[in-house]
């Protein structure tokens, strides 16, 4: 029936984007999986309603939602936003990913400083002297105010040369 | 950020300063680290008890009596944290998965923390082992109620009407497998009544709440929940679950008087992760025994309704013991069957 | 007078140096969260939590509760200087607020703002304190059933208001409430959903999904505006609105208040279709309505008022009923939960000393805006002439930290970086993200009350339509989600509100 709707409107150029595809492919694959976990924590037990049943709702109201929504594209497709600046995405997401990973090792200063000159000087453009100033004082001076001003510990360097001087 | 503007970076740098220095709020001076707790409490760190009930409720409400006392005794900030939910696992699983530091401590509460590792069905991230009892504060008998216009005056009309026609009325508990439970399920075996528990996952503080706006019928609760409700007259409590009648009850028959076999109750204290320095576990005991038989603190638990019963971390332990041994039998009662 | 003993209660426990100094700096970030363009009032709020969990209960929800109306004034200051609003509630300032800009009026136009938001916002604080009382005492009437269906309307209003689509929005919030699972279940103990890792058990940290999906997002979404042109911010050469500026403002604030205080009440509702609505009716019943658009201060007045009156107005369905009417309070719910507060009939019962400091703050925090405000708007303006690449990464930093500090694990952080991806492919697919804060924040009480209903029911799901209260609630739920039938109109501004 499905393709179907899209051959009663002849002269259509448009289609459905691939994004909202995959998009609709996803929550119906979450969807289905949340069904079939939960009919394993059980929907029901001697005791009451289970830990499955709540979750199985939502599971149905995912898969079903889906479904609506596709049968809809296959209408009428919608008009697709623009697409993202993927440069930033990666840029972004990596550099976060990275100081995530790195900053139980090298400690929140080192990792931090660093993550702050490449957005900074490298892909902002800032003069030396403004990203350093700011990244010492987003790094270090941070890692001073939350230690010391607001007891909130940040992480210090696991390596011991590093963490000897203090990072 | 849509405009991209001139350079005014001393602007920026001062923003931020001023941001981070204003959230500083009232600067406490943290101190050196050093290992195995010769120096704790450290100097402005503060530690965190655990409750793992919400607030309101009698295990919330006898943590801040001992709260400022143990500030005095430990010369640190004690800060009592809620973490309610799912009759206390939520809870007990953030406790036992803390640094054993003697920064995080908790209030405990058993049956609930001695039998939730024992059904696989919950599937706990923690066995008794993994707590360190620090000392026990009191023992919280378990009560049966009624509504104050219900037709049932003593325990053994309502019983009898709860086995004529079973699971005809609804009874409160603080979640499954917690005390409240475990007493439903004793009647039940001992007299054949039958209740339908509604559990409040969350503590007594909902369950009480629930009874008073009359969406449950029976409230099971203990005595300290049921004290100032007995007195205004919210509540008729018709049974006593100890060997004696309870000070704070006197009029209230206990069960054993009205001829049922049944005892039941929830019993107090304080725990940390297993694995203290043994110097750290000393002056947390000191303190909490401190806190748990100040004459101010025991007093205040008297005009609850409850009578201090400590027990040191160790007797605390063997305490534990005893109850799993107990409740290990009557545990596949409260036990999902399917 | 019950109630003003409470109240003046209220006022002594606010008023200790540490209370002051949490609404003060709640209003100096919450303020600055509203001028910059690049970060909304739900991510910066989310974002500023994990500052707070530090706190004392009191303490940090009075700091949260700053930040939250500190926002709400924050937009309007680029609106006027700037002709850009800082967030969507303030952008209907932009018309006459800007035009006296130009006229040479900037100073008086913020004033009268500050003013009007500070009477917007006491008068709505107001109605707070007259409602918290009765419906207080109803409490008792809502049982887990009655409970359960006020969610059920809260969420079911969220879900027809946001956005365009309602399968769209039905999809975010069922999203939500799946997120919600994650972890021991609430109920039974059960782990759900966590493949095994221990970390799961406690569930996903919400702040690290709302600064995800929310504030790392927008970041990630924002495109190179290639007209972008550098601004200067004019200076201000008199503060104080004239005499006659004075007398037209007073009936605009009247009308803003009226407006914002009703349209706040109802869930689903947000502050800017109340200053839309308000600068409509300057347009209407205005004596000057001729040169509306042209710097009149009816046109700022109104609105602004409306925008403040709205957003302390919400804070009485939350404090009384425990339903956020928008993102941003289901942002501060999620607070109050964390601290062991249940917002709701229960609140003044069980931790009454506590929402009367609260409400008292409230008060407090208004007059700290103003006080605050109209002298420090130069500073507010320098903060936009700080370049964007910098902002960027400062915004970074503060997430960076802030979803580290909630549990001292880069685990969080993680978390983050994923909805940030997962906020960005919703953005991308026109998905509404408010459903899903509503449900990720409401999802466990949610769930809890239904078993709760259905134990007490033992099974029976009649017991949502067997009770009254909970019928008429179920039924208005139902007739909201059905409504497009019925060809309800819903206020267009809804549609292009990024907050929903």
């Amino acid at each position: 029936m499905t393709t179907e709707s899209v051959m009663t409107k002849p002269g259509r150029a448009a289609r459905v984007a691939p994004s909202v595809l995959v998009g609709i492919g996803a929550f119906v694959a979450v969807g289905v999986y949340v069904l079939v976990s939960s009919l394993g924590l059980g929907l029901w037990t001697s005791l009451g309603p289970g830990p499955g049943l709540f979750p199985f709702a939502m599971g149905g109201v995912l898969v079903s939602m889906s479904v609506i929504w596709l049968v809809q594209e296959l209408r009428r497709p919608s008009e697709t936003s623009d697409g993202v600046d993927r440069g930033l995405v990666i840029a972004v997401v990596a550099s976060l990913a990275i100081v995530a990973a790195v900053m139980d090792l090298l400690g929140f200063q080192l990792s931090m400083f660093l993550f702050l000159m490449y957005h900074l000087k490298v892909r902002g453009r800032r003069t030396w002297i403004s990203s350093l100033i700011i990244a010492l004082a987003g790094s270090v001076g941070a890692f001073y105010a939350f230690n010391y001003g607001l007891n909130v510990a940040l992480p210090v360097s696991a390596l011991s040369p590093l963490n000897l001087i203090g990072l | 950020m849509t405009r991209t503007r001139s350079t005014r970076t001393r602007i920026t740098v001062a923003f931020a300063a001023a941001a981070l220095i204003a959230l500083t709020g009232c600067g406490a001076n943290a101190g050196a680290t050093t290992a195995a707790g010769d120096d704790f409490p450290k100097k402005g760190k503060s530690i965190d008890l655990i409750v793992a009930f919400s607030s309101g409720g009698a295990v919330d409400t006898a943590a801040r009596l001992v709260q400022p006392i143990l500030e005095k005794e430990l010369g640190t900030n004690v800060e009592v944290i809620n973490k309610p939910g799912a009759g206390g696992q939520i809870g007990y699983t953030q406790l036992t998965s803390a640094e054993p530091d003697g920064y995080t401590i908790g209030a405990t509460g058993s049956p609930s923390v001695v039998v939730s590792p024992l059904d696989p069905a919950r599937g706990a991230k923690y066995t008794r082992a993994s707590f360190q009892p620090l000392g026990r504060q009191v023992i919280d008998p378990a009560v049966i109620a009624v509504q104050p216009d219900s037709p049932y005056k003593t325990l053994k009309e309502l019983l009898d009407a709860a086995k004529a026609q079973p699971k005809s009325m609804t009874a409160s508990t603080t979640g499954l497998q917690t005390g409240e439970h475990f007493a439903l399920a004793q009647i039940q075996e001992t007299t054949g009544a039958e209740f339908a528990p509604v559990h409040f996952s969350e503590g007594a503080s909902q369950a009480t709440t629930a009874f008073l706006g009359k969406h449950v019928d029976i409230l099971v609760a203990n005595v300290s929940d049921v004290n100032d409700l007995t007195k205004q007259g919210k509540a008729r409590v018709l049974g006593v679950m100890t060997a004696e009648r309870s000070p704070a009850l006197p009029d209230v028959p206990t069960f054993k008087e009205s001829g049922y076999e049944v005892e039941a109750g929830t019993a107090r204290g304080y725990s940390a992760p297993a694995g203290l320095p043994d110097a750290v576990a000393k002056k947390l005991e000191a303190a909490i025994q401190k806190a748990i038989e100040d004459p101010a603190v025991a007093q205040k638990m008297k005009d609850l309704g409850l009578q201090t019963s400590y027990l040191s971390g160790k007797e605390y332990e063997t305490f534990w013991a005893g109850q799993e041994e107990d409740f290990k039998k009557v545990l596949p009662m409260v036990m999902k069957k399917d | 007078m019950d109630i003003l003993n409470d109240l003046l209660g209220g006022f002594a426990a606010a008023m200790t140096w540490q209370n002051l100094l949490f609404a003060f700096v709640g209003c100096l970030l919450g303020t600055v969260i509203g001028v910059l363009p690049g970060i909304g009032p739900v991510a910066g709020v989310a974002l500023l939590i994990p500052l707070t969990m530090n706190l004392d209960a009191t303490g940090a929800i009075i700091m949260l509760c700053a930040i939250f109306y500190g926002t709400a004034y924050g937009g309007t200051i680029t609106s006027v200087l700037l002709n850009t609003p800082g967030e969507a509630a303030s952008a209907i300032t932009t018309i006459d607020g800007y035009a006296m800009t130009k006229i040479g009026r900037a100073g008086a136009a913020l004033t009268i703002a500050a003013v009007g938001s500070f009477v917007g916002g006491t008068i709505a604080t107001l109605g707070l304190v007259a409602a918290a009382k009765p419906l207080g005492e109803l409490g008792l009437l809502v049982g887990p059933p009655e409970f359960f269906a006020l969610m059920v309307v809260g969420i079911s209003l969220l879900v027809a208001l946001a956005g365009k689509s309602m399968v769209k929005a039905l999809i975010s919030g069922a999203l939500g409430l799946l997120i919600s699972m994650v972890g021991i279940d609430p109920v039974a103990g059960a782990p759900r959903f966590t493949f095994g890792m221990d970390r799961l058990l406690d569930g996903v940290s919400f702040v690290a999904v709302i600064v995800g999906v929310f504030g790392l997002s927008e970041i990630l979404s924002y495109r190179k505006d290639p007209h972008a042109a550098t601004v200067h911010a004019p200076g201000l050469r008199s503060l104080l609105p004239s005499r006659t500026e004075w007398q037209r403002s007073a009936p605009a604030m009247a009308r803003g208040t009226g407006i914002g205080f009703g349209l706040g009440l109802i869930p689903g509702m947000t502050g800017s279709v109340s200053s839309l609505l308000a600068y409509g009716a300057e347009k209407k019943f205005s004596r000057h309505r001729n040169e509306l658009g042209k710097g009149a201060v009816e046109g700022v007045a109104g609105p602004e008022t409306a925008n403040n009156a709205h957003a302390n107005a919400a804070l009485i369905p939350l404090f009384t009923l425990g339903i956020p009417a928008s993102p941003t309070i289901a942002v501060l719910m999620g607070a109050f939960l964390q601290q062991g507060l249940t917002p709701g009939p229960t609140l003044f019962t069980e931790n009454s000393e506590i929402a009367w400091a609260i409400i008292a703050s409230l008060f407090i925090g208004n007059l700290l805006l103003l006080l605050l405000n109209v002298p420090l708007v130069g500073l507010w303006t320098s903060i936009l002439r700080v370049p964007a690449s910098i902002l960027t990464a400062l915004i970074l930093l503060f997430m960076v930290i802030g979803a580290y500090t909630i549990n001292f694990s880069v685990f969080d952080v993680f978390v983050m970086i994923g909805f940030g991806l997962l906020g960005l492919a919703l953005r991308h697919l026109d998905i509404p993200l408010a459903p899903m804060v509503l449900t990720l924040v409401l999802g466990p009480l949610m769930e809890r009350s239904l078993r709760e209903s259905l134990e007490i029911s033992q099974g029976d799901f009649g017991i949502f339509v067997n009770r009254p209260i909970s019928m008429v609630l179920i039924g208005i739920g139902v007739l909201i989600i059905f409504s497009p039938l019925l060809k309800l109109r819903k206020p267009k501004a809804l549609n292009e509100d990024p907050e929903t």
